[in-house]
């Protein structure tokens, strides 16, 4: 008996009990929908934190003023005068590293024309700009000249130069920062929240030594952001920044750090897992939804099993054999299950346009969902279909025979 | 050497905590080219012993040789294997099934036997000319009349050329005139191919068509000799 008779009587004898055989498939296209929806949002969750983590600069730390946080206790930082624009210069030395950059922040009032609103005012060096992967949209970024020389230059965002130059040339133009004025020398590329909670949209970058703000000790910064040259530098970096700064602080033996180093590739870890747990919890969902319907579609093959056992008679009769008579129940099983797990597909394909159309989120089906989908139903087929098809194939024919 | 050759075949049947013996030490033998009826009261046992030489159910005790090979001590593949391609079995209530169409009823036995389809489908179409109903094969069982239905089944016994025919009561279920007709059909197997054929029936009219007769009564052998 080959392959396409097979698949012919399976389709035959299921047809023969539409209502039963929709109803019964049912538990498997709700099963492998939702397994395969919850692992595309698994996925789509971990893009999109990647996506914003390749916004903020790959590879990147961040290195604080003040002692790292111990046993829940939150000390507060950036304010303590520990890091200097000099700590910064030795660090991008380091051979670990690619750059480093110091930044110092404030908030101020700006002003332009008519407009006076408050807003974080960022104070770096030009090598910010490669490590951030600021892209210029029009006219130039920092130069080391902007710096040296403490121009009182300003590269603004997309969304600050759409609000204040709509439709004009921001370029030239002079804003008021904290009542000092500074010419629009570029316009950064992109817009949108990153996940250190900036909006790159809206900021204004100045050279570190124009801005407005005073240090309690001179040279001192807010933070510096250093890049290692790859991922699998990352954590020799983030030793390697701290054995330099404990040296260069003079901070001997136990004594705690006055700094503390945050690894963005722990930021991306932990964004990886939060993926991974999603589909992992959601697929356990799932998978125990499939398992419902494995149950139903063993319940209607132990069904259909004994009402049809005259039919097993008969074959067995005329020469089927045991594997026959098994073959010919699971493979109506898996059948079931395959037509289930598409159909599934084909809806959870709907939800996640439903989803896309909404416009607040991204996801896609691919193929390995897809896979994932037929594999999963072929194996919820095979394992539930298993015991009813074998009990079919160990029934003696006469009592098969005997029975209407 | 017998074709069929029992020996001392015995079978109860266990309901609860009463066993029923059915069949008392059968010794019987069945050359080939023999047309033997059998025949006896209901309870008799032989219907037992039918489904015995079928290899639908299984002896308690005894030996069966098959065409000189013992066969109660195969396992239930090769028994299906035998019940394929060595016994043809015709049943009173035809057993056709009802999904299939009559020609894909015919052909089932030869899939079973590894035939790919469309060779499957010739010879059945082949059988299906020899018992007279060339131009249904495309009905379903059910839009055919009685005795159509046991020709199609007929057909179907004998479509993997098994030496043995078995009928259990075939014309059980059938009128007089189509009785006749089925029962010509089965006469002629036996006289123009020399089909070996065992058919059970409680009418002597149909017995008579035999060249032997075996009556049971209390699961043993009463008579063994040419019908009256």
């Amino acid at each position: 008996m080959n392959f396409g008779q097979i698949l012919l009587e399976s389709f035959r004898s299921l047809a023969a009990n539409r209502l039963r055989t929709g109803l019964t498939m049912l538990g498997i296209i709700i099963g492998i929908a939702s397994v395969v929806l919850m692992l595309a949002v698994g996925d789509a969750v971990r893009a999109f934190i990647n996506k914003e983590l390749a916004v903020l600069g790959s590879n990147q730390l961040i290195v604080q003023p003040g002692t790292p946080t111990e046993g829940g206790a939150r000390r507060r930082t950036n304010d303590a005068p520990t890091l200097s624009i000099d700590d910064a210069i030795a660090i991008s030395s380091l051979p670990s590293l690619r750059g480093a950059a110091p930044t110092l922040q404030g908030f101020f009032q700006v002003l332009y024309g008519d407009d006076n609103s408050s807003s974080t005012v960022l104070g770096v060096t030009p090598d910010m700009f490669a490590l951030r992967n600021w892209k210029i949209d029009r006219g130039v970024p920092l130069a080391d000249a902007d710096v040296r020389s403490a121009n009182r230059v300003i590269v603004i965002g997309s969304n600050i130069a759409n609000k204040y130059y709509y439709q004009r040339d921001p370029l030239g133009q002079v804003l008021r920062v904290d009542g000092r004025p500074f010419t629009v020398i570029g316009v950064m590329a992109g817009s949108g929240r990153t996940l250190d909670g900036s909006d790159l949209g809206e900021l204004m970058v100045v050279p570190i030594t124009a801005i407005p703000v005073r240090m309690p000790r001179p040279r001192t910064v807010h933070y510096i952001t250093a890049q290692a040259k790859n991922e699998a530098l990352m954590q020799e970096a983030e030793n390697d920044i701290k054995e330099l700064l404990r040296d260069r602080h003079h901070i001997a033996g136990d004594k705690l750090d006055d700094f503390q180093v945050t690894n963005l590739a722990s930021i991306a870890a932990t964004g990886e897992a939060i993926g991974a747990g999603l589909s992992i919890g959601l697929g356990v969902v799932g998978a125990i939804s499939l398992i419902v319907g494995g149950i139903g579609i063993m319940n209607i093959m132990l069904v259909s099993v004994s009402e049809r056992v005259r039919e097993i008679g008969i074959r067995m009769a005329i020469g089927a054999k045991p594997k026959h008579i098994l073959v010919q129940f699971l493979s109506e099983a898996v059948v079931m299950c395959i037509v289930g797990g598409l159909i599934g597909v084909a809806l959870a394909a709907l939800g996640s346009w439903g989803v896309n159309s909404t416009g607040k989120f991204e996801m896609e089906l691919n193929a390995s969902h897809v896979m994932t989908a037929v594999f999963f139903s072929t194996a919820v087929g095979l394992f539930f279909g298993y015991y009813p098809a074998r009990r079919a194939s160990r029934m003696l024919p006469i009592e098969c025979l005997r029975q209407d | 050497m017998a074709l069929i050759a029992l020996s001392n075949i015995s079978k109860s049947y266990v309901t609860g905590d009463v066993t029923t013996p059915v069949l008392h030490g059968i010794d019987l033998q069945v050359q080939k080219g023999d047309y033997l009826a059998m025949m006896g009261p209901s309870g008799s046992g032989k219907s037992t012993l039918m489904n015995l030489l079928g290899l639908l159910d299984r002896a308690d005790g005894g030996s069966y040789h098959l065409g000189g090979k013992e066969v109660t001590t195969l396992n239930a593949s090769q028994h299906a294997e035998v019940r394929n391609k060595t016994i043809g079995f015709v049943f009173q209530s035809f057993n056709l099934l009802k999904r299939m169409n009559v020609l894909e009823n015919v052909a089932l036995p030869l899939l079973y036997a590894g035939m790919g389809r469309s060779n499957a489908k010739l010879r059945a179409q082949a059988l299906l000319d020899q018992v007279g109903l060339a131009a249904l094969g495309h009905r379903m069982p059910n839009q055919l009349s009685g005795g159509q239905q046991q020709r199609v089944a007929i057909a179907r016994a004998l479509v993997n050329s098994p030496p043995v025919l078995l009928a259990d009561e075939p014309t059980g279920n059938l009128d007089s005139a189509t009785t006749e007709e089925v029962l010509g059909v089965i006469d002629l197997l036996n006289r123009e191919q020399g089909l070996t054929i065992i058919v059970v029936t409680h009418e002597i009219e149909v017995a008579r068509h035999a060249k032997r007769l075996v009556r049971l009564k209390d699961g043993r052998i009463v008579f063994d000799g040419a019908p009256a």
